[in-house]
């Protein structure tokens, strides 16, 4: 009788399956043919390696399915290298760890998958895996690429020299990936063994392969890989064929992602409307209105694009173009200390330094990655937008040329920062030279879009959960400090008021009562503890040309740093629910209580400055504190970009003030 | 730094004399004999299969330098390696 995933077996009756291979040998898109959508990534304990993790029925027979844990493990040349997902492959195997919400024991059965173009080189890793004595499987992947290169493998012949089951597959198309998982249901101890030294293995590796396959010196034609390859590492062709595959890619994220934004924006807009209409007008409602979903709503906003660019990068390293792109990158930051690996985090750091510092990860040498973790947050991210936004438009109202220049100037600006940076840090708390690359360069092929997809889901849903948690309780605070205490009507707005209700006009009246409402808000704004806050560090800000209202909406950008645009929209305008554009340039037009601008010309410049420098983002700290290894580090980072980021904006401001400007 | 110690060095239709890897030009071919770098690149160079008797052939001189791995895969595997570890893997020329 075939039963369901419900409860018939308990946890400790289901089979936890480790998945083990080289990178690059499809042992993912593998996993996830046998897997599905049902597997979830997870986190090992304490390090920043991740798994994905599947709960499956293997089909020894139609009537006989076994409950399985499926654990894909990171991609590894070796158990013994001195890398961090090597010690936790290595770990998983003799049952000391386990991904999170997984019990840590000795896993029942091994599947290791090999790439059969590539058979050699990936004995090794075979060789180490059944000399851990765990029941295993040797798949045998790529076996239609094989073919197609005159390759020839004796599955019969292989699974003698092993002493367990090997299965010839191919993911891509999913031959015998049936027979896979019947074997893995059956899987046994090897009853063969291999050397355990490195130099043993690799005359062992040697001998099997000699037996199971042709020995052939057989080369294919890769006439167009050559080609391809040395057009995209060309010191010129490559970074050309670079910069106008990432304009692609960045065309694509903004032009593709404005349409779901835009609907994003409509349904919590209205969501936000139906729970004003449904909540009687009080503390609740504003909690719900202005703080639960204005706050998610304005992060939520950003998920097409965080999902597209992972979608579309894993698009672009399914290809194989990412790892040669990696080569091309390294000769231009090796200068400044950073390593080809740090393009892949610095890219995603300009959608959000998060993903960016987390894909940090993978890069092997630990200064190399300290020095690429300290510097992503640098990079533009897509959350800084709306502040550019603004300030360009008021900066440059109705000169999109300029606007244009100046947006390409604040990237421009942090790029700079970012090397210089690593340059400075390199030379100091960092010396060394970045360690040179080595790098496998995966057949060009077509990305397969299961994997991108699946890849992009777990990413949007990360985000998500950060949504759903900490920006919302961050919101949640930010309303109650902005809101409380509260203050009653200021006598100039009660006067008002009266004046308004003697008149006769309607129109004049509703424009005084306006008045009053904009008086009192003004005034709730500043007696707020928010408002409070804001007053006591304007001093500090004020050489930088900043009064109470922008550092108010500064300190708010600490939460997350779009946050600037709705605060001050909230202080200037009094209301927050006005159409975006007439809340710009309610903004750009808004005055002090003596009647000056806000946003003057000086102040705008060096508000710019100090966005694209500065480190308002209490996640991001969080994340570099977890991922380098200590709060030191994230303090290293404030500490040093806020610096940077105060004095660019004061250096900014009083050259304009100096120059004669206002 | 270590050296990987030489496994059978002096294999048929190959020049005797060890020569960085960065000498072979376009196309040719040869057999790896050690690599002295760092020892954990060496370790990492090994398991990726730069191993002491590998056949190579040159895919692209200079920074990166590629070579594909023709024996035991047919040619399928491609390493891209920066100049300063090229220099540094010693190999015999395929005569």
């Amino acid at each position: 009788m075939p039963t369901t995933s419900s409860d018939s077996q308990t946890a400790s009756t289901r089979r936890t399956i480790a998945v083990l291979g080289n990178p690059n040998v499809g042992k993912t898109t593998l996993f996830n043919r046998i897997a599905g959508i049902r597997a979830k990534t997870s986190n090992f304990p304490g390090t920043t390696q991740e798994a994905r993790v599947a709960h499956v029925e293997l089909n020894a027979s139609p009537d006989d399915p076994i409950e399985s844990i499926l654990i894909d493990l990171p991609g590894i040349y070796s158990l013994d290298l001195d890398l961090s997902e090597s010690k936790i492959c290595a770990d998983v195997l003799a049952g000391t760890a386990a991904p999170v919400g997984e019990e840590a024991h000795t896993p029942d059965a091994l599947l290791v998958v090999i790439d059969a173009t590539n058979l050699m080189r990936n004995l090794t890793i075979v060789g180490e895996s059944i000399a851990k004595r765990l029941p295993t499987v040797v798949a045998v992947n790529m076996i239609d690429a094989a073919r197609r290169r005159g390759i020839y493998i004796d599955a019969a012949k292989f699974a003698e020299c092993l002493g367990c089951s090997v299965v010839l597959c191919s993911a891509r198309t999913g031959e015998g990936v049936d027979e896979l998982t019947a074997a893995l249901s059956h899987a046994k101890i090897p009853d063969r063994s291999a050397p355990t030294d490195q130099s043993g293995i690799e005359r062992w590796s040697e001998d099997v392969y000699a037996l199971v396959s042709m020995p052939t010196e057989h080369l294919a034609d890769d006439t167009l890989t050559d080609r391809l390859d040395r057009a995209f590492t060309h010191p010129v062709l490559g970074m050309l064929s670079f910069v106008a595959i990432m304009t692609g890619l960045f065309w694509m994220i903004f032009k593709l992602a404005s349409y779901p934004m835009d609907w994003i924006d409509l349904w919590f807009g209205a969501v936000g409307s139906w729970a004003g209409s449904l909540i009687p007008p009080g503390a609740i409602h504003d909690l719900m209105v202005d703080g639960v979903i204005a706050g998610v709503g304005g992060t939520v906003i950003f998920l097409p694009q965080i999902c597209l660019l992972f979608f579309l990068l894993a698009l672009l390293e399914g290809s194989g173009y990412l790892a040669r792109a990696a080569f091309v990158i390294d000769r231009a930051l090796r200068p400044f200390g950073l390593s080809g690996h740090a393009f892949v985090p610095l890219l995603s750091s300009h959608a959000c330094a998060i993903p960016g510092i987390m894909a940090a990860r993978a890069i092997p040498d630990k200064r190399d990655r300290l020095a690429t973790i300290l510097v992503a947050p640098f990079m533009s991210c897509t959350a800084r937008i709306p502040v550019y936004v603004l300030l360009t438009t008021i900066l440059f109202p109705y000169r999109p040329l300029y606007q244009a220049l100046a947006f390409t100037m604040c990237y421009a600006l942090g790029i700079f920062a970012g090397l210089f940076t690593s340059l400075l840090f390199r030379r100091t708390i960092l010396r060394g030279k970045s360690r040179p690359m080595a790098l496998e360069l995966p057949s060009y092929r077509l990305p397969d879009l299961k994997s991108a997809l699946l890849l992009t889901f777990d990413r949007g849903m990360v985000f998500l959960k950060k949504a759903g948690t900490l920006i919302l309780a961050i919101s949640i605070v930010l309303w109650w400090l902005g809101a409380y205490p509260h203050s009653g009507p200021t006598d100039a707005a009660i006067e008002l008021r009266a004046q308004a209700e003697a008149l006769v006009d309607p129109e004049q009246a509703e424009t005084l009562l306006a008045q009053a409402d904009s008086l009192d808000t003004r005034n709730a704004a500043a007696n707020s503890f928010l408002g409070r806050i804001g007053g006591t560090f304007q001093p500090m800000f004020a050489p930088l040309g900043y009064d109470r209202q922008l550092t108010v909406g500064v300190l708010a950008s600490f939460a997350a740093r779009e946050v600037f645009v709705s605060t001050m929209a909230v202080q200037v305008a009094g209301s927050d629910d006005v159409e975006d554009d007439t809340v710009l340039e309610s903004i750009a037009n808004a005055t002090n209580d003596d009647g000056s601008r806000i946003f003057t010309y000086a102040t705008s410049w060096s508000l710019l400055f100090f966005y694209v420098l500065a480190s308002l983002c209490l996640p991001t700290l969080v994340v570099t504190a977890k991922e380098a290894g200590g709060w030191k580090w994230a303090t290293l980072q404030l500490g040093w970009m806020s610096l940077l980021a105060y004095t660019s904006a004061l250096a900014a401001y009083q050259f304009i003030i100096a120059a004669g400007g206002s | 730094m270590t050296t990987m110690p030489i496994h059978n060095a002096s294999m048929p239709k190959a020049s005797r004399k060890a020569v960085p890897l960065t000498q072979l030009s376009r196309g040719q071919r040869g057999r790896i004999d050690c690599t002295d770098a760092a020892s954990e690149d060496c370790s990492m160079l090994r398991a990726m299969g730069l191993r002491p008797d590998a056949s190579i052939q040159m895919c692209r001189l200079g920074e990166p330098c590629i070579i594909s791995l023709t024996g035991g895969c047919g040619g399928g595997c491609r390493i891209g390696l920066a100049k300063d570890i090229a220099s540094r893997v010693m190999i015999h020329i395929d005569e």
